[in-house]
C-alpha cells in the first residue's frame, strides 16, 4: 500500500468548497480503488514505487518561476507555480471569459459544476484523486460564434519538494473556436496531477497543444479529455519527453454526429526518462472520424508506453478511424510497449491500426552519407525527420519553431548504437 | 583522376565485379554499357561505399586516395558523387536542409568558406530551375511523393550544388521521356569543364545521343570487355549484347529509341 495514497485520501476529506458534491463522490469511488502494482493493467509498464513513499510540502510559499518565453506566440498566459494560479491574464477579447475556480460566480457554478468531473472517465486513479484535491484551476468559456484569435497557453510549473493538483475546465460554445495549450514544465522532484476537460458544442473547433515536457525527478500524472458534440473539430498535437515518471491520459469522447478528432503525439526520450500514453477513444454516434498518429523515438535506458484504444459502440456506424504508432528504437536497452487496440461493434465502418518498431532505415542512412553528410549528422537527420513530420503539421508556427530545436537538440545528444 | 584496378566484389556472398580495369582522366566522359546483371549497378554502390558490398580485391584510388578504404562521406568529400537509379524518399527531412548540410560538408571538405543560407538559397533556387523543378521541392521532403524523373532530375540538381570533381550516373536516363532525358543531359553538359568526370552507365544508347563520351566500354560478367570511342554505342545498340559473348539477350536491350 502507498503511504502517499493514504495521506491524500485524509487530505481529501478536509477539502471544503462549492466542488464538495463532487469531491465526495469521487472519495467514494477512491477509498474502494486500490492502488496500481505491476498487475493492474493501466500501470502494467510504470513503476509508482517511488511516489508511494514520497512526502512533499503541502503549503508553501510560491516560488518565483516564470514560463518560458515562445517568441513570436502572442498568447494569453495562464500560469500554476507549485498549484496556484499565479496569473491570469487581463483585457481578455470579447466572448472569452477566464475565472479561477476559487473565484466562480454563481452563474460559472451552475453550468460548470454540471460538466466537472463528467468529461473525465471515472477510472483514471489519478483523475479521481484530482477530483478531491485540485483546489486550483480556472474555467474558461468561449461565448456562441466566437473565434478566439489568440492562443490560450496554461503553464504547469512546480518547485522542488512540492505538490500540487491543478484543475483546468473549457467550453467552446457552437461555432466557436480557441486554441489552448498546456505546457508542462515542471523540473524538479516534484508531484503534479493536471486535469482539463474540454466540452466542444456543435460546430466548434478548438485547436490544443499538450506539451508534457518535464524534467528529471518531476513527477506528472495528467488528464486531458474531450467531449464532441454534432461536426465538432477536435486536433491536438501532444508532446512527452523529459522526466522518469510522464503520464498522460488523453479521453475523446464522439457524443455528436460527424464530429471529427485528430491527435498527433511524438515522444522521444533519452536516459532513464519514462512517457506513458494512453488514449481512448469512444464512437458513440455515426458518421464520425477518428486520425490519430503516435511517433516516438527512445534511446538509452528510456521506456516508453503507448495504449491507444478506439471503441467503436453499436450505434456508431460509418465511422472511420484510423490509428497508427510507429517507434525507431536507437539503443538495446531502451523500451517500447505498445498497445494498439480496436474494439469494433458496428458493422459499417472503416477502421485501421497498427504499430511498429523500427531501427534506422540503412538505405536512407546511406543516401545522406553518400552526399558526404557524417554518419551522426544523418542519424540526427533522420530520427528528426521522423518526428519532424508531424511538427510539421502543428499549426502555430511560432510554436513549432520553439520545439524543433529542442527536439533537434535531443536528438543530437542521443546515443546511437 | 580515377584508377580502378582488378576490381573485385561480391553482394550477399555472390561475386559480381570480376577483376574490373577503369581509368577517367579528369575532364572526359566514360559510358559503361552492358546487359542487365553485369555489374553496372554494383560498380556505382561498391565505389561510394554502399554497406553489403563486400571487396574482394582489388583497388580504387580517386586523385591517389584509396577510395575502398574510407566511410560514404569520406568518398563524397573527396568529390565523388553517385547519381541513383532509384533515389530514396525521406520525408519529414526537407531536400533544402538535406542540401544544405551536404553542400556545407563539400565546402568545409575543399577548405571553402561555408555559404550563408541566402547565399544558399539564391544557389539552389537557380539549381532547380536548371533542372526545371518547381521551386517548392526545395522545402518538401527529400524525394517525398516524386515521380521517378522528378527524383533524377533532383538526383541531377544535387550534383549541380556539390561540383564534385567525378559524377556516376547510374541509369540516370531510365523511365525518362525525352524531355527529362534533354534536362539531365544538359545538366551533365553544364559541368563539363575540362576537369570535372563523369562516368555514365546506361543500358541504351539514347542518353549518349545528348551526353558525347569520350570512351565507352561494355560491362559483362563484371569485367570490361570491349572498349571503344562513341561509335562502339551505336555498335551495340544495332546488335545488341549478345554478339559480344553469345550472351542471350533476354531483357530487351535492343528496344528501338523511343
Amino acid at each position: 500500500m502507498s503511504q502517499w495514497f493514504e495521506s491524500a485520501i485524509v487530505r481529501a476529506e478536509q477539502v471544503n468548497d462549492w466542488l464538495s458534491p463532487v469531491r465526495a463522490e469521487a472519495l467514494q469511488t477512491l477509498k474502494r480503488a486500490s492502488w496500481p502494482t505491476r498487475k493492474t493493467e493501466a500501470w502494467k509498464y510504470l513503476s509508482l514505487r517511488r511516489l508511494e513513499k514520497s512526502e512533499f510540502a503541502q503549503q508553501q510559499e510560491s516560488a518565483q518561476i516564470t514560463p518560458e518565453i515562445i517568441e513570436g506566440l502572442d498568447s494569453l498566459d495562464l500560469t500554476f507555480v507549485d498549484g496556484q494560479l499565479v496569473d491570469l491574464p487581463a483585457d481578455l477579447p470579447a466572448g472569452l471569459s477566464i475565472v479561477s475556480l476559487q473565484n466562480a460566480t454563481d452563474s460559472v457554478k451552475q453550468w460548470a459544476g454540471e460538466i466537472i468531473g463528467d468529461i473525465k472517465p471515472e477510472r483514471h486513479l489519478f483523475g479521481l484523486i484530482n477530483d478531491t484535491l485540485a483546489q486550483h484551476g480556472v474555467i474558461i468559456d468561449v461565448a456562441e460564434g466566437v473565434s478566439v484569435e489568440r492562443p490560450i497557453r496554461i503553464s504547469y510549473m512546480s518547485s522542488e519538494g512540492s505538490e500540487a493538483h491543478t484543475r483546468v475546465l473549457v467550453r467552446v460554445a457552437s461555432n466557436a473556436s480557441v486554441t489552448v495549450i498546456e505546457q508542462a514544465q515542471n523540473k524538479h522532484n516534484s508531484l503534479h496531477t493536471s486535469v482539463a476537460e474540454y466540452a466542444i458544442h456543435e460546430q466548434a473547433e478548438l485547436t490544443h497543444y499538450g506539451l508534457m515536457m518535464g524534467g528529471g525527478a518531476a513527477m506528472h500524472v495528467a488528464g486531458m479529455h474531450f467531449r464532441l458534440a454534432q461536426q465538432a473539430t477536435l486536433n491536438s498535437h501532444l508532446v512527452g519527453f523529459g522526466s522518469e515518471l510522464n503520464r498522460l491520459d488523453v479521453d475523446v469522447q464522439h457524443r455528436g454526429e460527424q464530429a471529427d478528432a485528430n491527435i498527433n503525439a511524438v515522444y522521444l526520450l533519452r536516459d532513464a526518462e519514462v512517457f506513458d500514453l494512453h488514449s481512448t477513444i469512444e464512437h458513440e454516434v455515426p458518421h464520425c472520424t477518428t486520425d490519430e498518429n503516435v511517433r516516438g523515438i527512445v534511446a538509452d535506458r528510456s521506456k516508453a508506453v503507448f495504449n491507444g484504444r478506439i471503441h467503436i459502440h453499436r450505434d456508431a456506424q460509418k465511422t472511420l478511424a484510423e490509428l497508427n504508432n510507429k517507434n525507431l528504437l536507437l539503443s538495446r536497452e531502451a523500451q517500447i510497449n505498445t498497445k494498439p487496440e480496436l474494439e469494433i461493434y458496428a458493422d459499417d465502418v472503416k477502421c485501421a491500426h497498427g504499430a511498429t518498431v523500427a531501427e534506422i532505415d540503412k538505405k536512407a542512412l546511406y543516401y545522406l552519407q553518400s552526399r558526404g553528410i557524417s554518419r551522426e549528422q544523418a542519424l540526427v537527420m533522420l530520427n528528426f525527420g521522423f518526428i519532424n513530420a508531424l511538427v510539421d503539421e502543428m499549426p502555430h508556427s511560432a510554436l513549432a519553431e520553439w520545439l524543433r530545436p529542442i527536439l533537434r537538440n535531443r536528438f543530437a545528444s542521443m546515443d546511437v548504437q | 583522376m580515377l584508377k580502378i584496378n582488378q576490381l573485385s566484389a561480391s553482394v550477399e556472398d555472390k561475386t559480381i565485379l570480376k577483376g574490373l580495369n577503369l581509368e577517367v582522366k579528369p575532364g572526359e566522359v566514360h559510358a559503361i554499357m552492358g546487359p542487365n546483371g553485369a555489374g553496372k549497378s554494383t560498380l556505382g554502390y561498391v565505389l561510394s561505399g554502399r554497406d553489403g558490398y563486400e571487396v574482394e580485391g582489388g583497388s580504387a584510388e580517386l586523385d591517389g586516395s584509396d577510395l575502398l578504404e574510407l566511410e560514404p562521406e569520406e568518398r563524397a568529400r573527396k568529390g565523388l558523387f553517385l547519381a541513383f537509379q532509384y533515389p530514396v524518399e525521406i520525408p519529414g527531412v526537407s531536400n533544402m536542409e538535406f542540401m544544405k548540410a551536404a553542400v556545407d560538408a563539400a565546402l568545409e571538405a575543399r577548405g571553402e568558406e561555408a555559404l550563408s543560407s541566402a547565399e544558399f538559397l539564391k544557389r539552389a533556387k537557380q539549381a532547380c530551375k536548371q533542372v526545371q523543378l518547381p521551386l517548392e521541392f526545395l522545402k518538401r521532403g527529400v524525394n517525398e511523393g516524386f515521380s521517378g524523373g522528378e527524383k533524377k532530375r533532383n538526383e541531377i540538381m544535387q550534383m549541380l550544388l556539390l561540383e564534385p570533381k567525378l559524377a556516376i550516373l547510374d541509369e540516370s536516363d531510365s523511365g525518362l521521356d525525352i524531355d527529362a532525358l534533354k534536362v539531365v543531359a544538359d545538366g551533365v553538359n553544364s559541368q563539363r569543364d575540362g576537369q570535372r568526370s563523369f562516368i555514365v552507365v546506361t543500358h541504351y544508347q539514347r542518353l549518349l545521343d545528348y551526353i558525347e563520351p569520350d570512351y565507352v566500354h561494355v560491362l559483362s560478367d563484371g569485367k570490361i570487355v570491349k572498349s571503344g570511342d562513341a561509335s562502339l554505342a551505336k555498335e551495340l545498340e544495332a546488335q545488341g549484347y549478345a554478339w559480344l559473348q553469345g550472351y542471350e539477350d533476354k531483357n530487351g536491350a535492343e528496344e528501338p529509341v523511343a
